[in-house]
Formats: C-alpha cells, structure tokens, sequence
C-alpha cells in the first residue's frame, strides 16, 4: 500500500502509535483488519497530498544532483576506508611491528627460561635441605628408640634384682613354723593415739 | 558492497546499517534528546547501538540555539561500510555542511517562505492546521 509520506501522517502515526519503540510509518495503528471505522470517519476518502507540478519539477531536480554528490561522497569514504585497512596490513609500519612484536616474544621467552633456571637451581637446593633434614630427624628418632628400649631393660632388671632381694624375706613351707612362732613370741602393737597439735602417743593399753 | 563490520555483531539476515536518531532514555516527559547512533536496521530504535557518532538536542536553548555533535571520522568510516543515513540525519549532515543541503530543506523552506508572504498580503484568518507547514519536520 503506497502511503505519501509527508510531516503530517507521520505525527499522526506518532500520536495513534502507543508506547512502543518502533516508529510506524503506516496509518494503521492501534486497530487491526477487523475492526470497524470509526464513526467519525465514516464517509471519510483518503486523498493523496496534493503536488505541485513545478515544484516537482524543480525538486525532482535537486534530488537528482543530490543523489549524485551522495554517491560520490560514497565511494571516497569507502575508498579511504579499503585504503586505511590495506595500510593497516601491509603499511611501512606494519613489518617494523611485526618485527618488534618477534623480538619482543623471544626476548620474554629466554628471561622465562633464565627464571625457571633461577627457581629450579632454588628449588633443588630447598629439596636437598629437606631431605638432609628428614634423615637426621630419622637418625634421631631411631636412637631415641634404641635408649628407651635400653632404659626399659635397665627398669626391669633393677625390679628383678629387687625382686630376689625380697625373695629372702619370704614365708616359705620350711620357714612357717619358725615365722609362726616369731610372730607369737613378739607382739607387735600398731596401736596409737594423735592430737589436733601432731603429739603421737605409742604408749596405750595392752591386751 | 563492502561489509567491513565487526563479526561479533548479531547476524541478521538482509540487515544492513544505518546512521539514525535515537531517543536517550532521560525518562522525562516532554524534554527528548536524541543521539545520532549507528545501528541496525532490525533493531528497536532505542535499543542496543553499535557506535554513537553524535547528538541533536530538538529543544532551543537560552541563547536560542540548537546544539548538535557529530564525530565526522566515524561517520565516514560507517558511510565507507556501507551505512544508510535516515532522512532526518541526512537533513541535519546537510545543514552542517558534511553532506549537500538536502532537497527538502530547499522546498520546505520555499513552502513556508510562500505561506507567510500569503499571511502577510491577506490579512484574515487562515487555518495553518491544514497546510501543517508550521510543524518542524524533522
């Protein structure tokens, strides 16, 4: 459908058109296909703008020079365009990066390689350290063993050495009737009396 | 036509460029401002944009002066991608003197010098409504 466009129809579609971002140029707004008219518009006829046959002329006219000078102006810009891309590429400038960007790369690349020495000469040393260490601890704790086991035997034999020392005063089948009449010959009294001050008084009642 | 734009802008299928306004969001009833922006064509007006070459304040000021920005490098290299202006911008571009003065200046100009001369010899009451002449159309 061929719609003239002129300053009117737009604002009019600009006012019937709601809150939506797109700017319609058609009339058809708010109402779809079915839609009734509406009653203020019953015998309305649309008819296009009217045109001035001179001024038609006059700007047919100037369209045309315009659309001349536009292409133009076109394909200088796209000219300069291609031409600021191509000298991009392959300019004067272009190999003179390129050549600084390699010597950059390989210049990082052998610093990189010297800091991996650096850390792992580093970190050799830092290894050997723990290991030294690691050894020596072992060491240490093996002779810690071996002293404890040796204090340990020494505290067993010191209880055996006591053991054979009690052993002499034990009450055996043959020493019984002896140590029976020892016993009853000396009585022995446990018995005895302590004050709030400490005095221990031995002296008490015999049976 | 050489299509030099970048390729990590959405792919549209038969959609090209255009230089157009777009309203900048400012939320303020009737203040609008707008911004000259490169976008494509599919998409919303004021939705997202590839590059903003500019801005056109509708509004006069106190000096009564209408302010407009345009970044002229841009703006070739997009006209050099192959960019469409819309009519509107294409007007501003002329009056700013990057472009030739557009036709319909020319011819609203002459319209509206012929209105007011008629004004000026009838006196009497004349409806602009239907000549709508008195409207910017921009």
């Amino acid at each position: 459908m061929f719609q003239v466009i002129s300053g009117r129809s737009v604002q009019a579609a600009r006012l019937l058109a709601p809150r939506s971002a797109v700017l319609v140029e058609a009339v058809r707004g708010r109402k779809s296909r079915s839609d009734p008219v509406a009653k203020s518009k019953e015998g309305r006829i649309k008819v296009p703008a009217p045109v001035d046959p001179e001024e038609m002329v006059v700007l047919k006219e100037r369209y045309s020079e315009y659309q001349l000078i536009l292409r133009a102006l076109r394909l200088e810009f796209k000219e300069e365009v291609l031409q600021k891309k191509y000298e991009e590429e392959t300019g004067s400038q272009a190999e003179q990066r390129v050549r600084q960007d390699t010597e950059e790369h390989r210049a990082l690349m052998a610093w990189n390689n010297e800091e991996n020495l650096r850390l792992l000469k580093l970190r050799m040393l830092r290894v050997q350290k723990e290991k030294e260490e690691a050894e020596r601890k072992q060491i240490e704790a093996a002779v810690q063993r071996e002293q404890e086991q040796e204090e340990f035997i020494k505290e067993k034999e010191r209880e055996i050495l006591q053991l054979q020392e009690d052993a002499k005063n034990f009450i055996t089948l043959e020493n019984l009737d002896e140590r029976i009449e020892e016993v009853l010959d000396n009585p022995k009294n446990y018995n005895f009396a302590i004050d709030r001050e400490g005095r221990v008084v031995k002296q008490t009642m015999l049976q | 036509m050489v299509h030099l734009s970048s390729h990590l802008l959405k792919k549209y299928h038969g959609g090209f460029v255009v230089i157009r306004l777009a309203l900048a969001g400012h939320k303020q009833a009737n203040r609008p401002f707008y911004r000259i922006v490169a976008a494509h064509n599919k998409r919303a007006r004021d939705s997202k944009y590839i590059e903003q070459l500019g801005s056109y304040d509708p509004l006069t000021n106190i000096y009564n002066e209408k302010l407009i920005s345009f970044n002229f490098d841009r703006i070739k290299y997009w006209i050099g991608c192959g960019a469409h202006p819309t009519k509107p911008v294409a007007k501003l571009l002329g009056l700013a003197g990057f472009f030739p003065l557009h036709p319909m200046t020319l011819t609203e100009a002459e319209r509206r010098r012929a209105q007011s001369e008629l004004t000026k010899t009838t006196t009497g009451t004349e409806d602009g409504v239907v000549e709508g002449q008195k409207e910017v159309e921009v």
